[in-house]
């Protein structure tokens, strides 16, 4: 799953500098340090965050000033988790929908990054969770994309909106958000085109779906393999767009997530689900505390997290 | 001023190791996997340890001049590939044949609809495949295609496409083989192959390829690879590479979304590095004429651009 590895990797530095009878010196710690950057660098974090995330790291345990008897130990494995935990948790409450009244999802991403299918295991979600879900069309771009949508809405049974001959995005949003608004459902999510931020007209086209349809959450989903670039694109997708929420897919692959990662720190967002596979059930909640206790419990750094 | 400038300096391993890892931190910020990264740093090392700079050169300079060499040189292929000229050769006596593969929502079908129209464009008659038989709406995606690329054609007074099809749920290899000698019968050119997305690390759908390598027998296998991916496309371009059996392996990638990461192009530096497989094509974009062949010098200009 999706940064374990990485939480392996970190929990066994730690581990290896702690080890009762290792030598707990200057030199020994710089050692750790490199090896947890190493692993985040691997891991497709932001570069520039894994070198602040090591300024950090240094200035917290800080050899020189640190009064003997001190636990060391404590303090390194205290720093590196409250790291880690900045990384992943933005102190964001994502929205809650309310059964008995429309709740607007707008989903936004990149090309091909699974907000199609996203959007449906979504609607099958809240669905099985007694909200009256359905999904809108608004890609009028992709080849095939309204059969593609079509097809998984009818294998989960979920009602669906979308246009073979409209063109206009904006205009097919807009009819089928106010279409199953008279129908009364309590989740109406709205699927888009994937888009970048080197494409002006794209941006301006999302911004105007989401006028028109004025959601009460835009989630951007992310593929857990994205490199570098991930930090600029959802700066980018924030700003226009203002996302509340991410979802992560993919994560059924062996990308260690760290570039959707980096996203969340630069846009302060939480990550509210994690796609698990190509089918329809293959989505997970996320929530990032116990993540991190899970990430911790591998290593004996589980005593820290204060309750 | 001239504080760096040593021209003439014998340079030692203690030299270089600060520049180099500046070196290395500035391909990693260019989305190189580390392991490429620091392999090219390396064997940069290796080559410069005991060299003279020459006159009024800082080490930087040395250094990004033979990084500059070095990926100039990993990039450009061996033998360069003329796609035109292969299919020249088989046409007439029977249809070419290439397949698209990759990891879900790279861009497989969308980069195969605009070789397609390249090919078109140069009077071909060109069969299109399939064989994503799992993903809803990949049929119909392709069968969009294949219609506005007929409607281009007619009006192009260019080659002719058609689509092969036999709907969802059925055996990728056999549809692959039947297409090849569907298109054999009439008149085909070539035959491209699409194939459904599949995880690099799901061993089921990857020994898949190799039975589908088998049956289809294509001349070419090409991946599709994602500039947007970060150290994942190593290890994609391993494992696809070693999934069609032994004697076989993938003939080239195709690097879509290049137009999503600015200079930011390093994936296309991981994926060499990982296999030796060259990029024939760079996607560009959304529409069928973004799609361009690899020139090695505006890559590395992009990669050492500060
Ligand atoms: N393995 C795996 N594949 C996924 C997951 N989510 C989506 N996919 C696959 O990723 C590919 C792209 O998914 P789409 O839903 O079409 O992506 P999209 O963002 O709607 O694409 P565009 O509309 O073209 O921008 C498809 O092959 C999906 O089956 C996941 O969690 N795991
Ligand atoms: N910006 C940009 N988008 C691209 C490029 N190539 C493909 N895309 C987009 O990426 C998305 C996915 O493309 P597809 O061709 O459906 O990808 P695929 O690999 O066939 O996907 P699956 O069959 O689901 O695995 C679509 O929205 C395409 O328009 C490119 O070079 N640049
Ligand atoms: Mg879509
Ligand atoms: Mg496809």
């Amino acid at each position: 799953m999706v940064l374990l590895d990485l939480g392996r990797r970190i929990n066994a530095a730690v581990n290896d500098l702690t080890r009762p009878g290792s030598s707990l010196d200057e030199k020994a710690f710089e050692v750790m340090v490199k090896e947890i950057c190493n692993a985040l660098m691997e891991a497709d974090v932001n570069i520039k965050l894994v070198s602040n995330l090591r300024k950090s790291i240094k200035k917290t345990v800080n050899f020189e000033d640190m009064a003997s008897g001190t636990n060391k130990k404590r303090l390194i494995q205290k720093a590196v988790f409250d790291e880690l935990v900045k990384l992943v948790d933005p102190h964001a409450e994502p929205f809650k929908p309310k059964k008995g009244r429309p709740n607007v999802i707008m989903f936004v991403g990149l090309q091909g990054a699974g907000k199609t299918t996203t959007c449906t295991k979504l609607a099958r979600w809240y669905n099985a969770r007694g909200f009256r879900s359905c999904l809108v069309c608004a890609d009028t771009f992709r080849a095939g994309a309204f059969d593609q949508l079509k097809q998984n809405a009818t294998k989960a049974k979920i009602p669906y909106y979308g246009s073979l001959t409209q063109t206009d995005p904006v205009q097919v949003a807009r009819e089928g958000v106010e279409k199953f608004k008279k129908e009364r459902f309590d989740i109406i999510i709205v699927d888009t085109s994937g888009r970048h931020r080197q494409e002006q007209d794209l941006f301006d086209e999302m911004v105007q779906i989401q006028n028109a349809v004025e959601p009460d959450e835009t989630i951007m989903v992310l593929d857990a393999s994205i490199g570098q670039s991930a930090e600029s694109q959802a700066r980018a997708f924030k700003d226009a767009a203002h996302f509340g929420a991410i979802i992560i897919t993919k994560t059924d692959g062996a990308a260690s997530g760290g570039g959707a990662i980096s996203a969340v720190a630069a846009t302060h967002t939480p990550i509210v689900f994690i796609g698990t596979g190509e089918h329809m059930l293959d989505l997970e909640r996320f929530a990032p505390q116990p993540f991190i206790s899970k990430l911790l419990g591998m290593g004996d750094m589980a005593g820290l997290v204060e309750h | 001023l001239f504080r760096n400038v040593v021209g003439g300096k014998t340079l030692t391993a203690a030299d270089l190791d600060g520049p180099l890892k500046g070196m290395e931190d500035h391909l990693l910020k260019k989305n190189v996997a580390r392991e490429a990264a620091v392999r090219l740093c390396e064997t940069l090392q290796q080559d410069l340890v005991g060299t003279k700079t020459s006159n009024f050169t800082s080490i930087e300079t040395t250094i990004r001049a033979a990084m500059d060499r070095a990926l100039r040189k990993m990039l450009t292929p061996t033998t360069p590939l003329d796609l035109l000229h292969e299919i020249a050769a088989t046409k007439g006596k029977r249809p070419y044949v290439i397949s698209i593969v990759g990891v879900n929502g790279v861009g497989k079908s969308t980069n195969l609809s605009k070789i397609c129209f390249f090919l078109l464009q140069n009077k071909l008659r060109v069969l299109i495949a399939a064989g994503d038989t799992f993903r809803s709406g990949a049929v119909e995606q392709l069968r969009v295609h294949v219609r506005n690329l007929q409607e281009l054609t007619a009006r192009q007074d260019a080659g002719a496409v058609d689509i092969y099809e036999r709907g969802y749920g059925k055996d990728a290899a056999h549809i692959a083989r039947d297409a090849v000698t569907y298109a054999a019968s009439n008149n085909f050119d070539v035959v491209l192959i699409d194939t459904a997305g599949r995880r690099h690390n799901d061993s089921r759908l990857m020994s898949s390829l190799e039975k589908f390598a088998k049956l289809a027998n294509p001349d070419k296998i090409l991946m599709v690879g994602e500039a947007l991916v970060g150290t994942d496309s190593v290890s994609q371009a391993r494992n696809f590479d070693a999934a069609f059996g032994p004697g076989r392996r993938l003939d080239g990638f195709i690097i879509s979304k290049c137009d999503t990461v600015g200079d930011m192009v390093g994936t296309l530096v991981s994926m060499v590095h990982a296999t030796g497989i060259p990029v024939l094509f760079l996607g560009t974009g959304q529409h069928y004429n973004d799609l361009r062949v690899l020139r090695p010098e505006t890559v590395v200009e992009l990669l050492m651009r500060p």
